[in-house]
């Protein structure tokens, strides 16, 4: 006997349970799930980039699709609700988090991005964001503390140098930093 | 090469299909991290009627790293030196990864409309733009008549 296989028909989709706005998230929901509803309202979506709710506003890919490290998508690439109502790939916002410059700021609104609170995807997650954020509060204070020494320092050179305005003080002040 | 970013192809993409009002930005072809780019000077500024090039690179963090954008144009402004690096803060310390090719080009763009004598990276230019500001801007429009026009 031949099968002839002429049409498939999908019988479900997945996505992420995004909390909107102020919603709030009940604990013993199953937060990979969707009902096909939301399925729909994602699929109008994806051709809007500006999206921010179903967008990563870092590597700018669907939620439902990994983060360009990864391959598949869903629990090997989780992802992230912030306090702030702004949501990334886990590894995204991690790999951004992890540089000096982020200041532990949220790409999007520059607050200092906390992971909200009572929402289970974010579980797992909570304790290495919060030691990471501490992290860059920490580094941040500090730098203010000798960014003022570093002025005065930066003058002190131009002065020995005779310089005569053409170096300005911000390039002497990179250098320095590059130095340290 | 490592394969380009998704993400920087989709940028690239959306530069082409639905580009930003005076400004173009298109990636060689053999680095297609590397963009030349134009920018029409803002109407009603020193710069207006004027055509700018520049150079945009994406280093290989970005967007961890901001792009790396140089003036080719000689251009006279208190924000811009006279290698063509640019003092804008989204570039440096307030870049963030949620900015895009297209957001920082508008930035530079507006730097153009409005210019900032008061955070120099040109030290001289910022001087005679506070002691002298007519002077200043006439200087400015007649670099860009000068050094910033349409290439026949």
């Amino acid at each position: 006997m031949k099968v002839q296989i002429k049409n498939v028909n999908g019988v479900f989709a997945w996505g992420w349970q995004i909390p909107k706005h102020d919603q709030k998230v009940k604990k013993d929901h199953n937060n990979s799930i969707v009902s096909g509803s939301d399925v729909d309202h994602q699929e109008q979506n994806s051709d809007d980039e500006d999206d921010e709710e179903d967008f990563c506003g870092i590597c700018r890919a669907s939620f439902i699709r990994a983060c360009p490290n990864c391959k598949f998508p869903s629990d090997g690439c989780p992802i992230v609700i912030g306090k702030c109502k702004h949501n990334f790939h886990v590894h995204c916002i991690f790999e951004w988090l992890e540089t000096e410059a982020s200041r532990g700021l949220c790409p999007m609104c520059r607050q200092v991005f906390e992971l909200r609170k009572g929402v289970v995807i974010n579980d797992l997650h909570y304790v290495t964001f919060k030691e990471l954020i501490l992290k860059r509060q920490k580094e941040q204070n500090e730098f203010e503390a000798t960014a003022e020494d570093d002025e005065a320092l930066a003058r002190m050179i131009a002065a020995q140098e005779g310089n005569n305005g053409d170096v300005p003080v911000d390039d002497i002040l990179d250098q320095d930093m590059v130095v340290r | 090469m490592a394969s380009l970013p998704k993400r920087i192809i989709k940028e690239t993409e959306r530069l082409v299909s639905d580009p930003v009002p005076g400004i173009t930005a298109e990636p060689h072809d053999d680095n297609l991290r590397y963009f030349s780019v134009t920018i029409e000077g803002p109407e009603g500024s020193p710069y207006e009627h004027g055509i700018f090039d520049l150079e945009l690179f994406l280093p290989d963090d970005y967007p961890m790293e901001s792009p790396k954008v140089r003036f080719l144009t000689k251009i006279y402004h208190p924000n811009i030196d006279r290698l063509g690096r640019i003092c804008l803060d989204v570039l440096k310390t307030n870049w963030s990864p949620a900015l895009q090719i297209r957001t920082v080009l508008l930035s530079i763009q507006a730097l153009l409309a409005s210019p900032n004598p008061n955070d120099p990276l040109a030290n001289d230019v910022a001087e005679d733009w506070i002691k002298n500001e007519t002077g200043a801007i006439a200087t400015a429009k007649e670099w860009t008549q000068k050094y910033a026009q349409a290439k026949e």
